[in-house]
């Protein structure tokens, strides 16, 4: 009997129970467009702001200081000063090999010009492709790290298309100062040996950089006597903000206990994914750009607790939407539902077919409204962000729960109320 | 009793004697209109404030002499940096390098006023405390390893200058505290810095700064503006962006402001929809009432006239209660988010209740236009 009660109302008022059904999707389907937005809007910030380039730097652990504040010659500090090229693979098999985006390497060298004037000469990776021992492909290098520079004329040397390894890039101010534009050739030579550089663009990067030329690694390599030797690395990584912990680690990993130092290798801060990079790169030191590792620390925290901040506002928004509906539409039933008192029907039975209809109807419209949300959702990451935005399992359970409660919440005292008034009054209309 | 009075008699009748249904409807008309105003103050205040955070990433415009005989000293940097609102102005730090000697080693020495390079270099790390007084120096860390000193420590500075020895260099040296280490992870690791005065006095008053630092709360555009404004009013000055602060800057903070933007016009219009359906609700519910007036020969135009005032009655209300609310919402938002307080828009206290009223007209004439159209008998009758 009280199934059929229940087909029957599903049958006779269908427009009315859909129109119901209707607003919980809606409410449901901003609370999962929000949700989901809000749960993922860490990832793709973080993604976004490594356009700021690399935020740890890989130097070996002997590097003199000398090269930098005295232009000392190069390729005079030895061995030992220097990183080695074959170790480079390892950084993508660190615990969080995911979430290392870009790397690249870098040496560098004093080379003379013709007209007697010294640059430096930076080789690199500009878009090097990688085969990892874990069967996937990786392709990285300066042009991902350098997103802010502006190629002025030519355009970015692509390795893979053309492997001339006397293609280089120059500084607006080496253009400036050689007057060297594209297609023309720069003879540079150092005490190891001398070579033509072929110029394929000029970029102005408002910065040193400017001064300098970059060429493919193996030329420099080969003009310095440095062959299979780094003299830095740069690296991004996606990376949590650091907290208190991070801080402690970060200053001396062996002053945690085993179970802060789990929680610590375990959790992508920029303080252990440099640790975990010295550990594969040998006699290296990787420290964090603490201009960008800390800036994006907290721009991704005043996103995160803004986008919190929205997410509640829409869901109280949501949930007082699916109430009010609710309610007005139980008190729409008095006469019904005195004319079952009336012929009888316990207050638990009248109480029992209500909520079910309403937990029916809500259930359709969380599905609807979970879909729809997800597709809102969609078009959130794919206008902003350019990608789709993850689909979060959490939020199911949390949409659910959220149309039940506000379903009852909104039923339950709406019932009371019609319960405690008279049949004969209600059906007399008034 | 004239037509005009018996019409507001009739809707102030009907607000109260269905107050608990009324409250319902104002309760949903003003939660949309919270969710409106709040959403729209915050959109528009989000590029002031997240701008503000981008600030951390430092100087975003440097000061250079502009050639060898340029006179580039504090007047001039500070002549320049005028040419910049002061609301925007964050701060300006000097830096003046001199090559000095520390336990016969040398060392690079930078010379700035530390309160500016707290504000331009809020990223460096310091451990320790930063120096408060002359005579107290921050550390770069590779410079502590080297020479093994550590906070607290006393160390003496020569100053290895031969050539253009004067009277004022002092030639024993000065005596300076480790006030701090500073850690960035950058080059400014391989350097000490000291107060300007402090140089000064090791290396003689040349009055010449090597750069100057500018951390301005502006966007690209605007930052090249001052840029040709400042070439032109101080030709002494260089002034430069930092391409790698300010391009990314302007490549996220579009990306976030879009993403609010998206973000509002979807709660928005999702909550807009929920209000009118509520609306509707409320008014379909009356078509007894709607029948029985017309039964005792109201025309159509008096019945919609009267529901759509009731209507926008509480569209009006319930949009001046969530103007306030929205804005008390912003401002806990803003408070909590970034730490400071929110901008008043005065435009959108009309914007938000005329929106709630429009909304709420729309969704209240559909259905009672429907109703109208039905014969009085048979809604009184109950079908």
């Amino acid at each position: 009997m009280f199934f059929r009660m229940i087909r029957g109302v599903f049958l006779r008022q269908w427009k009315k129970l859909l129109m119901i059904a209707l607003t919980i999707a809606l409410g449901a389907s901003l609370a999962t467009a929000m949700l989901n937005v809000m749960l993922d809007v860490e990832d793709k910030v973080n993604q976004e702001l490594k356009t700021y380039g690399a935020n740890i730097t890989v130097v070996p652990k002997s590097q003199s200081v000398l090269s930098d504040l005295y232009e000392v010659e190069d390729g005079s500090s030895g061995q030992g000063a220097y990183l080695l090229e074959e170790e480079l693979g390892n950084i993508k098999t660190i615990f969080w090999a995911f979430n290392i985006v870009d790397f690249s390497p870098f040496i560098d060298t004093q080379v003379a010009l013709d007209d007697g004037s010294t640059l430096t000469v930076v080789g690199t990776w500009f878009n090097h492709h990688m085969d990892l021992p874990t069967g996937e492909t990786l392709d990285t290098g300066v042009k991902n790290l350098r997103t802010w520079w502006d190629i002025t004329s030519g355009a970015w040397l692509d390795e893979q298309v053309d492997s001339d390894p006397s293609a280089c890039m120059i500084g607006t101010a080496v253009a400036a100062q050689t007057g060297a534009g594209v297609g023309d050739t720069l003879h540079v030579s150092t005490k190891y040996g001398s070579t033509d550089l072929r110029v394929v663009a000029v970029y102005d990067a408002g910065g040193d950089e400017d001064g300098q030329i970059y060429a493919p690694m193996q030329t420099v390599q080969e003009l310095s006597n440095t062959d299979g030797y780094l003299t830095s690395i740069e690296v991004s990584a996606l990376t949590t903000p650091d907290n208190e912990l991070a801080i402690k680690a970060a200053k001396d990993p062996s002053s945690l206990s085993i179970a802060q130092y789990e929680t610590w290798y375990c959790t992508a801060y920029v303080s252990s994914i440099c640790y975990q990079i010295q550990e594969v790169i040998t006699d290296s030191v990787a420290s964090p750009v603490r201009q960008v590792a800390d800036s994006e620390g907290a721009i991704l925290d005043k996103t995160k607790l803004l986008m919190v901040l929205i997410t509640m506002l829409s869901l109280v928004g949501a949930a007082l939407g699916i109430t009010n509906l609710v309610t007005a539409s139980v008190m729409e039933r008095s006469q019904e539902i005195g004319l079952m008192k009336a012929v009888g029907a316990t207050d638990r039975a009248v109480s029992a077919l209500v909520l079910t209809q309403m937990i029916l109807t809500g259930i359709v419209g969380a599905v609807i409204g979970y879909f729809a949300g997800f597709g809102f959702a969609q078009i959130i990451g794919r206008t902003v962000f350019s990608s789709a935005i993850d689909m979060k399992p959490m939020v199911i359970p949390i949409v659910g729960i959220l149309v039940v409660a506000v379903t009852l919440a909104g039923s339950i005292p709406a019932i009371r109320m019609l319960l405690r008034l008279r049949p004969a009054e209600v059906l007399h209309g008034r | 009793m004239t037509k005009q009075k018996m019409f507001l008699k009739m809707i102030a009748a009907s607000l109260v004697r269905r107050r608990s249904r009324m409250l319902v409807a104002l309760l949903a008309i003003a939660v949309g209109a919270t969710i409106l105003s709040g959403l729209v103050t915050i959109y528009y205040d989000v590029p002031r404030q997240m701008g503000a955070q981008f600030r951390n990433y430092g100087a975003n415009m440097i000061f250079v002499a502009s050639g060898n005989d340029a006179v580039f000293d504090l007047d001039t940097v500070n002549q320049g940096a005028a040419v910049i609102p002061e609301s925007e102005l964050l701060g300006v730090t000097p830096y003046r390098y001199e090559s000095v000697m520390i336990h016969e080693q040398p060392i690079m020495a930078a010379g700035t006023d530390f309160a500016g390079a707290k504000v331009t270099s809020p990223y460096w790390y310091i451990d320790g405390k930063w120096p408060e007084k002359s005579g107290e120096a921050l550390l770069g860390e590779e410079v502590a390893d080297k020479l093994g000193l550590s906070i607290g420590d006393v160390f003496n500075v020569t100053c290895k200058s031969g050539e253009e020895t004067d009277e004022t260099v002092i030639d024993d040296g000065l005596d300076m505290t480790v006030a701090g280490i500073l850690n960035t992870g950058g080059s400014e690791e391989q350097y000490i810095y000291v107060d300007l005065s402090d140089l000064e006095a090791l290396a003689g008053p040349t009055l010449k700064l090597d750069v100057a630092e500018l951390s301005i709360s502006a966007d690209q555009d605007t930052l090249k503006t001052y840029i040709s404004e400042i070439e032109t009013d101080t030709p002494d000055i260089a002034p430069r962006l930092v391409k790698r602060v300010t391009q990314s800057e302007s490549t996220v903070l579009t990306k976030l402001q879009a993403l609010v933007f998206l973000v509002t016009v979807v709660v928005l219009l999702l909550t807009m929809i929920c209000v009118a359906t509520t609306m509707t609700a409320v008014v379909t519910e009356r078509r007894r009432e709607i029948g029985l007036r017309k039964a005792l020969g109201a025309s159509d135009m008096e019945i919609i006239g009267e529901f759509m005032g009731e209507g926008l009655l509480l569209g009006g209300v319930g949009g001046i209660l969530g103007s306030i609310l929205g804005f008390v919402f912003a401002q806990f938002v803003s408070v909590h988010v970034f730490s400071s307080s929110i901008t008043f828009q005065p435009l959108l206290l009309p914007v938000t209740i005329i929106v709630s009223i429009l909304v709420t007209g729309l969704a209240c004439l559909l259905p009672v236009r429907s109703a109208t159209d039905v014969d009085p008998a048979l809604v009184l009758k109950g079908e």
